[in-house]
């Protein structure tokens, strides 16, 4: 436990390869990395999301991610540098078990995603959850809950308070968007930004105290939802 | 003869770039298609030499090469009339929801300027293929990344034909990943670290302590980098190489282009992320036909027989006696197509001194130990239990190199 802790703080802090066990690099330049996860159904927009928050603009067009693809953005948060890391996973149900495992490992946080108009990706979503829980050691890593493809507003299956009840039962905020919208450019950067201002504000908790020790974040009492397209 | 003409070809390989050698390479281009269709000619059809070709710089050269060669590489009888089924699969499979959805996503497998028309009835057919297969094979499940592969075989050889050797390919070579989980998959994924390591020590010391892990290969593995390179001629170029050979081979390859990139890789921050993201992002411009000599030379080198011990270790954790040992047979099955390599590597054996510096560093160079070892095996049986796990390899092998 104490390793894992550890490599937690190296994975938060070190920027330029100062792991232990590899002496004669270069000294971290302490810019704190936090890691996130993006997690849900194949199709529901993941690879989407994360390159809209990386590279401000809708992919021209995406496939099936195999296996875990990671994309990462320097953003500064009250004066902090802060690089944020996305690792986007494969959706289909069989490289969850074996596949995605390892790159659970130290995340700060936990995007699940699901396509506001296909409800079974909506109904997957308790299996993410259930999943996430297996793999990750503690149990107060900041999660929230993403609907996307709310531009598609005729094929909408998944009614908002549906998913807001969902949300406040799992202790999640949600928040309603879309990768796409060419008329919303912020929302999705607001999204990352709003988890990372979380990240920031908490982690000194979460690098100090050991997982058992019984610090939970506060969920969000009244979640940031809203659709804004 | 023929064999050993191709290997000094192989060597020289980097070399061929320069517009001097056009000539030469006309005309060894020329060989070597009059040399497949003399082995497609024979009677009974020369299966060795076309795997020859196959592995061998440029590979079957052209398109229509492919369509009568992969056939035979595959003993796919392509008089047989292709499957076909009666029933409406796209009613019936579990499937077919996330194979349209991955189709329809795959647009960038086809050629840039093709008409979107076309476009749209080939992935008609790409769905229909799949869909096919997986079911007249119940045991075999879709993953994704499997249509990058049969959309390989539909561009080059058409529906017909594509249906009847993706199906025997999906019951060979890919077998292993269209298991109900990926946990064989992610074994074969635990054969790149040992061989990065019989090779590059330093280099595999390096990912183990960035913690890299092996999922930056996997969809090279499961689409025999379908998935991940660009131009298509590449893609084809590794297939002709891979549907010669064993069906370990593309994790070979894999460890192959992290060598290759040895210096990018330690030039990186030494974690995870930053380890995963170069090495996820492939170079189009790989030395393809270098790279694919030193993937073969490297599996007669360290075959699965002897790396198996050591990919099993790689999780010894989470492995029972059961699986262990379906890996055991894994390494040693289906090993007819490495006889190729094998052979081609005794021509090597001369050359050996020279591509030796380039293939392994000091510490690691195991062929030459293991060779020792074998001379060694007649004097007790303690030299025998050292050696046992590569002695299925070893008489035949060893005899070729110390004659």
């Amino acid at each position: 436990m104490a390793s894992e802790m550890e490599s937690s703080l190296e994975a938060s802090f070190s920027s330029s390869g100062a792991a232990s066990g590899t002496p004669g690099f270069l000294p971290p330049a302490r810019s704190r990395i936090f890691k996130i996860i993006v997690i849900g159904d194949s199709n529901v927009g993941k690879t989407c999301l994360t390159y809209r928050f990386c590279a401000g603009r809708f992919p021209d067009r995406t496939e099936a991610t195999i296996g875990v693809d990671f994309r990462e953005r320097a953003v500064e948060i009250d004066g902090e540098r802060i690089k944020i890391q996305l690792w986007d996973t494969a959706g289909q149900e069989r490289f969850r078990k074996s596949m995605v495992q390892h790159y659970y490992r130290n995340v700060h946080a936990v995007v699940f995603v699901y396509d506001m108009t296909n409800m079974a990706s909506f109904h997957s979503l308790p299996s993410w959850i259930e999943e996430c829980k297996q793999h990750l050691l503690a149990s107060d890593i900041p999660r929230i809950l993403v609907g996307n493809k709310c531009d598609l507003r005729s094929a909408i299956q998944v009614p908002t308070d549906l998913a807001q009840k969902f949300a406040d039962t799992h202790s999640m905020p949600l928040f309603e968007t879309s990768a796409k919208n060419p008329n919303d450019n912020d929302h999705v950067e607001a999204i990352f930004m709003t988890l990372a201002h979380k990240l920031k504000s908490h982690k000194p908790l979460m690098l100090s105290q050991p997982p058992d020790n019984g610090i939970i974040l506060k969920p969000e009492p009244k979640p940031a939802m809203t659709c804004w397209c | 003869m023929a064999l050993r003409s191709v290997q000094g070809d192989g060597l020289t390989s980097s070399r061929w770039d320069g517009g001097a050698e056009k000539t030469d390479f006309n005309a060894k281009r020329k060989k070597k298609v009059a040399e497949i269709h003399q082995a497609l000619n024979s009677d009974p059809t020369d299966v060795a030499a076309l795997r020859r070709m196959a592995i061998s710089e440029g590979g079957l050269l052209t398109d229509e090469i492919r369509r009568k060669v992969w056939p035979e590489l595959l003993n796919v009888n392509t008089s047989e009339p292709p499957p076909i089924s009666g029933k409406d699969l796209r009613q019936m499979s579990k499937d077919y929801q996330q194979v349209l959805l991955d189709v329809r996503r795959s647009l960038r497998r086809f050629p840039p300027g093709m008409p979107d028309e076309q476009r749209e009835g080939l992935q008609e057919e790409l769905i229909d293929i799949i869909l096919l297969i997986l079911e007249r094979n119940p045991q075999l499940h879709y993953y994704q990344g499997y249509h990058d592969i049969v959309v390989t075989f539909l561009l080059v050889v058409g529906e017909r034909l594509a249906t009847s050797l993706v199906e025997k390919l999906s019951t060979h070579h890919l077998r292993d990943f269209m298991d109900p989980t990926m946990d064989n998959t992610k074994h074969i994924l635990n054969y790149l670290m040992p061989i990065i390591d019989r090779v590059n020590p330093e280099l595999h010391d390096f990912m183990q302590s960035a913690e890299v892990g092996t999922i930056f290969a996997l969809s090279w593995l499961i689409t025999w980098f379908g998935h991940v390179l660009s131009d298509f001629r590449h893609v084809v170029r590794l297939y002709d190489f891979f549907l010669a050979c064993h069906p370990l081979m593309p994790i070979y390859f894999a460890a192959v282009i992290v060598l290759h990139r040895e210096q990018e890789v330690l030039d990186c921050d030494c974690d995870m992320a930053s380890v995963h993201h170069l090495l996820s992002q492939i170079p189009q411009d790989l030395p393809y036909e270098t790279l694919i000599s030193r993937a073969g030379d490297l599996f007669v080198q360290f075959p699965p027989s002897e790396l198996a011990r050591a990919a099993a270790a790689q999780q010894q954790a989470e492995r029972t006696a059961a699986s262990t040992f379906k890996d055991f047979e894994l390494a040693s099955a289906q090993q007819r197509p490495d006889m190729v390599l094998r052979q081609r590597f005794r021509g090597l054996v001369r050359t050996e001194d020279r591509t030796k510096d380039v293939l392994t560093k000091p510490r690691t160079n195991r062929f030459v130990k293991l060779a020792v070892m074998g001379l060694t095996v007649a004097l007790g049986a303690a030299a025998l239990a050292v050696v046992k796990s590569a002695l299925e390899w070893a008489p035949k092998f060893q005899l070729q190199l110390f004659p």
